[in-house]
């Protein structure tokens, strides 16, 4: 096959950096939209020189179902299971956001048990998705026995999603109010053995993973995002707080009950691939830390306020936003007459993220775009909505 | 290969030769079943529960399947895992023609049954992936268990070892393949069946009731929900700057910009708005660029964060008599920014007048202009590529300004009020 010179083709749609006029030859490769290192349908085409990337230009859509559209011809409850779909490793969370979203126009209060439901399953839900992410990430670095340790320990949080909301993956478990029904009268007990459980995996995936001298050569260094592009690309979640900036919206705006329990926001220094990953790791201690404080005080009464025939939030925009595991996720509604919203918009962190992927993979070799990539934890879904 | 599949045309007419040939299908047919390669294509929800039912939870394995092939050349099946859209059937077209027969494809979940969630007022989920490529077994469930998965994985083994030699696997091509709708036929057979069956069961019923005339159909009593208390929600707990400091120090360097739906507003007005709804200002916009510019570098607002970018449509549905009133401003460009130093949010609008365009090319036109904040944030990028593509709103200065989310062929800006699509099916309720 004749490979012709890039300089002499016209750029394909997207790639904006100027040519570097060295004399080796730039290539272009189409990665995706099926491919098991991209966590989904993303379609990357990358600029190669060798093997070190020039450019990398995401092109999204592949999974978008127009969520945002339909949500306008239907009530805002038949709207809240749909964000389950978009993004599915914290269902909960997007769940949380429209809620208080509702909740906020149309004043519903929350009981103490409510609350304390709410922060349980969140905390659950967050060290689920990092776990995803922990087998993810030490598949894509080649480390097979990741996935299946991870998936291993994110059964036990499933089964207790199982027992709590019928559902495995797409919960659909918040109301504005509440929760759709109450807990299983043993929730506390089975929490704090699937902590126990989740703890001990944890030491074991810091003997397997964490120290282990590969994993460090491949992250240390790579794909470092400085504070103030992070900020300036409106990157959120653990890549946000890997490149340095302490903010996390359990902590700096403070929604439920986070501002009645102790636990610490992980911050990197470095802003690279493993001070990502350490980030998310201690993160899940950190859950662990909530979920036994939450566990220990965990209050009795009702677990919902009155559920309300239907929703007719007043006219208005609205807005309520919660930290996922991934991001600052927001719910903007904006209500007129009726049941139905008039527009609802999703602010999605994944796409926010993957606008650092570009700047993060120049000049690195296309091995180490996958071990970014996978830093980044993206969820394809949640960015096409 | 080629010689076993001629064996049934050979073989068959010797005595006892259908013998040997069911043995042959016996062992051919054994041997498929039991070593299915999957793809590994999950397009959403669907794929985290296909890669639980590979893990040691569920071990896949044990049906032969874990083989997991990154390549279609190399697998044998697709499990449909998650929603096929309209910008990924050629993509799915092309994995399947590169499969090696014989192929089969199981649709797991109910958006590739049917579009499942997504089946009304959509415009851009397919409502079936049979619409696209020949499905052999569904799993219904949004999503399947992985013990779905494998019942269905089961199924599909039952229907391999079922295959003959004498029938051979036929690779039809998906434009000459005839279009049977196996769900209209079931029910049309169905029917007839309840019509033939309807004079006896009749009879059976008069007879039960001749015989047992105290007989009361068993009614499950209605279990209620214990009552919940009607709690009012606490005042919010607000971020970062008071909402009336915030307010001074914007009045003060743009005294034309007002608050959304309070334009009247003063300090005393904005201290008494709830803390936790951020605040919503409306810039004229001639000021927009100054005004962004002036929020992410006054260091006591700090919004260094852009948050996100959107857009509303405002159109509203003409009156009865088909009547539409005229806007003075068509949309809305709401701009949200975040303070990573003090933890409040900050949305301003910019209402955008709509440019005379022809009727007939309004709904596929470019409706309005504005600057773009590329410039100042490199993260509004995906965000306004995607408000162009919604809404057709172009940022004049954006380097790279394409649709984000829908094919490049993509007619119309769906998230426009007048959009219309024939794919979208109105929900019947």
């Amino acid at each position: 096959m004749e490979l012709v010179p890039a300089t002499d083709q016209a750029l394909p749609p997207g790639f904006l950096t100027a040519r570097s006029g060295r004399a080796t030859e730039e290539y272009f490769i189409n990665m995706g939209p099926q491919h098991p290192s991209t966590h989904g349908v993303l379609r990357l085409v990358l600029r190669l020189d060798g093997e070190t990337v020039v450019e990398v230009v995401p092109h999204l859509g592949y999974i978008h179902r127009g969520i945002e559209k339909q949500a306008e011809a239907q009530t805002y409850l038949q709207y809240l299971h749909l964000t389950d779909r978009m993004d599915y490793l914290s269902s909960h969370h997007n769940n949380h956001a429209v809620c208080l979203a509702i909740e906020k126009a149309m004043g519903i209060g929350v009981p103490e048990r409510g609350e304390y439901i709410r922060i349980i399953v969140d905390e659950l839900q967050r060290i689920q998705s990092h776990l995803v992410f922990f087998a993810c990430f030490g598949a894509d670095l080649g480390a097979l026995t990741c996935i299946l340790q991870g998936f291993k320990a994110r059964e036990y949080i499933t089964d207790l999603f199982d027992a709590v909301c019928g559902s495995r993956l797409t919960m659909n478990f918040f109301r504005p109010g509440g929760s759709v029904r109450d807990v299983p009268e043993d929730f506390t007990d089975r929490v704090r053995a699937v902590c126990g459980k989740v703890d001990a995996m944890l030491a074991e995936f810091d003997r397997l993973l964490t120290g282990n001298l590969i994993t460090k050569e491949r992250a240390r260094g790579i794909g470092v995002l400085p504070r103030a592009e992070a900020i300036a690309l409106g990157c959120t979640g653990p890549v946000l707080r890997g490149s340095g900036v302490d903010f996390d919206l359990r902590k700096k705006a403070p929604y439920g009950y986070y501002d009645r329990f102790e636990f610490s926001v992980p911050l990197g220094e470095a802003g690279d691939s493993w001070d990502r990953y350490l980030i998310r790791m201690e993160e899940m201690r950190q859950s662990l830390r909530i979920l036994e404080q939450a566990c220990r005080s965990f209050p009795g009464g009702p677990y919902r306020s009155k559920e309300k025939p239907a929703y007719r939030l007043p006219t208005g925009t609205w807005f309520g936003a919660v930290e996922t595991p991934r991001g600052v996720f927001s719910t903007w509604i904006v209500a007129e007459k009726g049941e139905k919203p008039w527009r609802i918009h999703s602010r999605s962190p994944s796409l926010a993220n993957l606008a650092a992927l570009n700047p993060m993979c120049v000049g690195h070799k296309i091995a180490d775009l996958i071990t970014i990539l996978a830093t980044i934890d993206p969820v394809i879904p949640d960015m096409d909505r | 290969m080629g010689l076993i599949q001629k064996l049934p045309a050979v073989v068959d007419p010797l005595p006892g030769g259908r013998h040997l040939v069911d043995a042959v299908d016996t062992i051919v047919n054994w041997a498929r079943a039991n070593s299915l390669w999957p793809l590994t294509f999950g397009t959403s929800c669907c794929a985290i529960e296909m890669m639980a039912s590979s893990m040691p939870r569920y071990d896949i394995s044990r049906f032969g399947s874990e083989v997991f092939r990154a390549t279609p050349r190399q697998a044998d099946l697709i499990i449909l895992a998650g929603t096929i859209v309209d910008k990924m059937v050629e993509v799915l077209k092309t994995l399947y023609e590169q499969l090696p027969g014989p192929k089969y494809v199981i649709a797991m979940g109910s958006c590739t049954i049917s579009g499942g969630p997504f089946i009304y007022d959509n415009y851009s989920v397919v409502k079936g992936a049979d619409r696209i490529i020949p499905v052999d077994v569904y799993i219904p469930g949004c999503p399947p268990r992985p013990e779905a998965l494998f019942h269905g994985l089961l199924l599909l083994q039952e229907k391999i070892k079922k295959e003959s030699l004498r029938r051979p696997w036929v690779d039809t091509t998906l434009h000459t393949a005839p279009f049977v709708n196996p769900f209209t036929r079931a029910a049309l057979e169905w029917e007839t069946q309840e019509k033939e069956r309807e004079p006896a069961a009749a009879e059976a019923r008069a007879k039960f009731a001749a015989e047992n005339p105290d007989f009361k159909p068993f009614k499950a009593e209605r279990v209620l929900p214990p009552p919940m208390p009607d709690l009012p929600r606490p005042a919010g707990k607000g971020a970062g700057l008071p909402h009336g400091e915030l307010f001074d120090l914007v009045r003060a360097a743009f005294p034309s910009v007002v608050l959304h739906k309070n334009e009247g507003a003063d300090r005393a007005s904005v201290d008494a708005l709830p803390s936790d709804a951020p605040l919503d200002f409306v810039v004229p916009p001639g000021e927009y660029l100054a005004f962004a510019r002036f929020l992410r570098d006054e260091p006591r607002l700090a919004l260094d964060l852009f948050f996100d970018l959107t857009a509303v449509d405002w159109e509203q549905p003409p009156a009865p008599n088909g009547a539409t009133t005229p806007l003075a401003h068509r949309f809305h460009l709401v701009v949200q920014l975040l303070s990573t130093v003090h933890g409040h949010l900050v949305f301003f609008r910019v209402p955008l007048a709509e440019n005379e365009v022809p009727d007939d090319s309004r709904k596929t036109a470019v409706l309005a202009e504005v600057p773009s904040l590329v410039p100042l944030w490199p993260g509004a990028n995906f965000k306004e590529r995607e408000a162009y593509d919604m809404f057709g709103i172009r940022f004049s200065g954006h380097p790279d300004l394409r649709r984000l989310l829908n094919p490049e062929t993509f007619e119309g800006f769906p998230l426009r009020k007048d959009f219309t699509h024939p794919a979208m099916v109105k929900r019947p309720y």
